[in-house]
């Protein structure tokens, strides 16, 4: 069909004109966009981004908060913290080494390093100077952040976890004492539970409150992961055992409610007198403390004075605990990794950290011994002297085989954790064993 | 009309409408006395049937005000609204060529063109968010609302492709042919005689993928790490659950505030909404 | 853009050169241009031009960099290299998939059930005049419109293992003496989450299928009441036909949507009890994204493409068949 026809000459103009401009117009947006965002992230590395999770003890974050100001000043940089869900962290580091932008430092929970080594700058020698300067790190950080034989995160702290429990509930049941095998705790729970007061212990999909307890199971009724060659040893007796006794305490001594409960939830039911114990880092005594007015148990006392920590009691092979490592990973994406070096090294010197540990109350413990003997261990509660030594006796993910990023996987799928979810839920503990075994050797080989 | 008696009324019409209102609005109830809750009722004792979980005797704005000032609510409130409207404008206009293209043009592969398009809105978002994040690496929009704004279009355009290609359908082709004949161009009577009576389709589409984009979380959780640059329910989740600590009377006035926007937008289209669906369902 | 001067083009098929002269409301577009646009073929390429860019962009190489990563041994910060097909062999036999595989479908299956039927009776509530109406409606819509991620901590405020209004509410009436374990039992989480994807959803089908209710002219109705239908004969021979199509399309939407629900489950139970509650979306993003085992992430999110699309499929070809009806 035709169709009438337009001026054939200011059709080419207007061609001509539109492909000038459009085309133009258009490229020169595309490139301005392009550019603007180039700019900055090629900018003489003085910005740096700093991740972590949101800190269970909030004065820690106003501290550091305060200083990377200071910080900023003296490496003349501007320091921006971001802080999330501890849960969440792990997704947002894929995304960043996957998108290759994102914060130039991240903290890393447990053995993560291990996991992330392919994605984290070599700190090697910021770990020398460490060491030098404050003494030898715990195995615990050194496991969790050294690979082979570099250091491919900074040790920046661990949390100690023990159990919170109410001195006078137990007390009412007539344990004076803190239990001291896994059988009394279970017959002191069945008490207490029988009173109200269960015992809280999350099994659910949750970063600390459920590996701290399911791993120190295994290791406390003598079985383990792997063996020394790493190779998977899970389908023992001695697994069984474990996870019956998991079976029996939970029904006697447990909240079943726990099932579902993320780290935090726990903290939320002690402080609301719900539950008499629960395995925990120092959070639940320290915000206790700080809402000492607010936080009262039944007969009007300040809750915190009602509070005290035990370790996780023995089992037939003796007491073990899993104790959270936190290390710093310089991202290599990053494009001011020596201005990160700095940052932290300057965030470790002495002065520093000796400030936010203070912030820290106990709750978070240095990454090495020279902090035992930090002054502020004496001016603390003694419900929190527990926490100074605790970071000796720990374990790492993976054991009795070496770190490896193969136990970080099975931390990062919950296996042990959910082998007794299931067997609490009603899988017969063989059959969990079973069941956790076999993903065992699809991961270990 | 059909004629009913009043007690049929009731049973039929009264009573299940009521009951769906109560089942529908109450969370948001339980939004709003959350958010003016003080934070010493928040946790009490479930046993205890002396508590007042239904109302409160002192309701507070701390929350809100706290939501407010100490966060960057109105700096989240605004990047998302920013990236939703930029995505939806671009995913309208997209879906809008394509829709009337699929729906009015005879060229080969139509059909399967068409259901190509549709078939991109299966591939679910966890597939591609890893390749996603590779391309914003190469593209370097990361951590910038752009990786957003692009990434969106991705579930946005064929539905509104969709949607607009079922409309554009029930308008008579006569319509078209009158102004033909008159001497309009093919793209003029398009984009003079089509599109605007394809008003509230489009209007409708428009709803829709602002309420999707308003609504997405994965992307925005992993692609945004800035705090100033991330979207309403990312900076909610990320920042007001600090710790131990849920804040859960600033989470819940979050929520609220943050639907606010999108409710005034439905509360003015929701007739045309339900008549732009009307035209794209008779398709 | 390409406007005419109607009034001076007598016929169409004649090219009168002197149009050329006459003075016009606007610059014309060039001759190219316009036979470029009246060409259907090449305005349908234009027209389609920025939709399928986009698409192509990203959509289908990110797909097609996806299947690759489903074929490879890709982890976090490490390419990979090609294993073929054993991640699929390997997901397909591990048993957290298998629980996964099966909750989606019965996820989607009843959550899709629960949405359908309310959503009708609601559609049929709302499409009477009654004072008020308008707001009602919009009310209606207020679930949908919520951001899913708050909303869900909404409810997850509701059933929160310790301090659950609805325990509190069952216990105060004396309709229980020990909690119910909402988010704490598998099965009740499972039921949980489909409750909050029906609250959630179900306003979209309401919304949708009145439009579709409107459409229907209510002579048929009240000829079927003159001939002694009472309502709900009514409805089964009177309006469900006519309103099969737009609801084929709305199950469409929400099977797609339902089968790859990811921020629901991510917040109410994150996967948990023990699993009990992980959809392909989720385990996907725990596997790929969390743990960064990026090709099983990969594998497990590709299962889900060919199951929607065999759905979906079938439901469009109904579709066609009714309309060809």
């Amino acid at each position: 069909m035709d169709r009438p026809r337009s001026d054939r000459k200011t059709g080419v103009d207007r061609r001509a004109f539109l492909r000038r401009t459009g085309l133009v117009a258009g490229a020169a947006g595309l490139e301005g966009i392009l550019g603007a965002r180039r700019a900055p992230a090629y900018a003489q590395g003085t910005k740096l981004h700093l991740l972590r999770w949101n800190d269970f003890v909030p004065a820690c974050d106003e501290e550091l908060r305060r200083q990377l100001g200071e910080a900023g000043r003296a490496l003349g940089a501007t320091v921006t913290l971001e802080t999330i869900n501890a849960n969440d962290l792990q997704p947002r580091i894929t995304a960043a080494v996957q998108s290759g932008t994102g914060p130039d430092i991240i903290m890393l929970l447990h053995n993560w390093p291990h996991l992330y080594e392919a994605s984290l700058v070599d700190v090697s020698d910021l770990a020398e100077w460490q060491r030098k300067d404050q003494g030898g790190y715990y195995s615990q950080s050194e496991a969790a952040a050294k690979v082979g034989s570099r250091w491919v995160a900074l040790p920046h702290s661990i949390v100690g976890v023990q159990m919170a429990y109410r001195k006078s509930w137990f007390d009412e049941v007539g344990q004076t004492t803190w239990p001291r095998t896994l059988e009394e705790l279970r017959l002191v729970g069945l008490k207490l539970k029988k009173n109200g007061h269960p015992i809280g212990q999350t099994l659910a999909h949750t970063f600390g409150d459920a590996p701290t307890w399911a791993y120190p199971m295994l290791w406390n009724f003598g079985a383990a992961e792997t063996d020394v060659t790493g190779r998977s040893v899970l389908d023992r007796k001695e697994t069984v055992d474990s996870v019956r006794f998991m079976q029996a305490y939970w029904k006697d001594a447990c909240d079943e409610g726990a099932l579902a409960w993320d780290d935090t939830n726990n903290n939320r039911a002690f402080l609301a007198g719900e539950i008499s114990a629960t395995l925990n880092g120092a959070s639940i005594f320290i915000a206790a403390k700080r809402g000492a007015d607010k936080l009262k148990d039944e007969k009007g006392q300040p809750l915190w004075q009602d509070i005290l920590h035990g370790p996780i009691p023995n089992g037939p092979a003796g007491s073990w605990a899993y104790h959270v490592a936190f290390s710093h990973g310089i991202m290599k994406y990053s494009k001011a990794p020596k201005l990160a070096k700095d940052f932290l090294r300057w965030l470790a010197a002495k002065e520093h950290f000796g400030r936010w540990f203070e912030a820290a109350g106990g709750f978070s413990v240095g990454a090495n011994k020279y902090w035992e003997e930090h002054p502020m261990w004496a001016k603390l509660d003694d419900a929190m002297k527990i926490y100074r030594t605790a970071a000796r006796v720990s374990r790492m993910f993976g054991y009795a085989g070496p770190p490896s990023a193969k136990a970080t996987e099975v931390y990062s799928k919950y296996v042990i954790v959910d082998m007794y979810a299931k067997a609490v839920q009603g899988m017969s503990a063989a059959d969990a064993v079973a069941w956790a075994a076999g993903e065992l050797r699809k991961i270990y080989g | 009309m059909v004629i009913e008696r009043r007690w049929k009324k009731w049973v039929f019409f009264y009573v299940p409408l009521t009951l769906f209102l109560v089942g529908m609005l109450f969370p948001f109830y339980w939004m709003l006395i959350t958010a003016i809750r003080p934070d010493a009722e928040l946790y009490r004792s479930w046993r205890n049937v002396h508590n007042t979980p239904f109302w409160t005797l002192h309701p507070t704005l701390d929350h809100v005000q706290d939501l407010l000032a100490r966060t960057m609510f109105p700096r989240w409130l605004w990047n998302t609204f920013f990236i939703a409207t930029v995505s939806t404008g671009i995913s309208l206009f997209c879906g809008l060529l394509a829709g009337y293209a699929l729906a009015r043009l005879k060229f080969p592969m139509a059909g399967t063109l068409g259901t190509a398009i549709f078939v991109t809105y299966l591939v679910p978002p966890t597939l591609l968010f890893i390749p996603l994040a590779n391309i914003i690496r190469n593209f370097q929009l990361g951590d910038t609302p752009w990786a957003l704004i692009l990434t969106y279009p991705t579930f946005l355009i064929p539905f509104c492709t969709w949607l607009l290609m079922g409309y554009f359908k029930t308008i008579p082709k006569e319509l078209e042919e009158c102004a033909r004949v008159d001497g309009a161009t093919r793209f003029g009577a398009m984009a003079r005689i089509i599109f605007p009576i394809a008003v509230p389709g489009i209007l409708s589409a428009g709803i829709f993928a602002f309420t999707l984009s308003w609504n997405e979380f994965i992307y925005a959780l992993v692609f945004i790490s800035s705090p100033e640059r991330k979207t309403v329910p990312v900076g909610v989740v990320s920042e007001l659950i600090r710790g131990d600590i849920y804040f859960w009377g600033q989470l819940m006035a979050g929520a609220l505030l943050g639907s606010v926007p999108v409710a005034l937008v439905y509360s003015f289209f929701v007739e045309y909404y339900v008549a732009g669906l009307t035209g794209s369902v008779k398709g | 853009m390409a406007k005419h001067p109607r009034s001076l083009v007598p016929t169409v098929g004649a090219a009168p050169p002197i149009e050329v002269a006459l003075p016009r409301p606007r610059p014309a577009a060039p001759w190219r241009l316009t036979r470029f646009l009246e060409s259907e073929r090449l305005l349908a390429a234009l027209l389609l031009a920025p939709a399928v860019v986009l698409l192509a962009l990203f959509i289908a190489y990110p797909f097609v960099m996806g299947v690759w990563l489903a074929l490879s041994d890709a982890s976090v910060g490490s390419p990979g290299t090609f294993v073929g097909l054993r991640n699929f062999v390997k997901e397909w036999n591990d048993s957290i998939f298998q629980t996964a595989f099966q909750n989606t479908f019965f996820y989607t299956f009843w959550a899709t059930i629960f949405k359908l039927t309310l959503g009708m009776w609601l559609a049929l509530l709302l499409n009477r005049q009654f004072r008020g109406m308008r707001l009602v409606r919009a009310s209606m819509l207020l679930p949908f419109i919520v951001p899913t991620v708050l909303s869900t901590f909404a409810w997850r405020w509701m059933v929160d293992p310790t301090f659950s209004v609805v325990n509190w509410l069952l216990y105060s009436i004396g309709l229980i003496t020990n909690k119910l374990p909402f988010l704490s039992d598998g099965r009740w989480a499972m039921w949980c989450a489909i409750v909050v994807n029906t609250w959630r959803g179900m306003p979209f089908f309401a919304i949708t299928l009145l439009a579709g209710l409107q459409t229907i002219s209510p002579d048929l109705h009240e000829a079927a009441s003159l001939d002694g239908a009472n309502s709900w004969q009514r409805f089964w021979k009177v309006t469900w036909p006519l309103l099969k199509p737009v609801t084929i399309v709305v199950v469409v939407f929400s099977v797609i949507q339902t089968f790859a629900d990811f921020q629901l489950i991510y917040v109410l139970t994150g996967g948990g009890p023990a699993n009990s509650t992980h959809l392909l979306a989720t385990y996907a993003y725990q596997i790929g994204v969390a743990t960064g085992l990026l090709g099983e992430g990969a594998a497990i999110s590709l299962f889900m493409f060919p199951v929607l699309f065999v759905v979906v499929w079938f439901q469009l070809r109904y579709l066609r068949r009714l309309e060809g009806a």
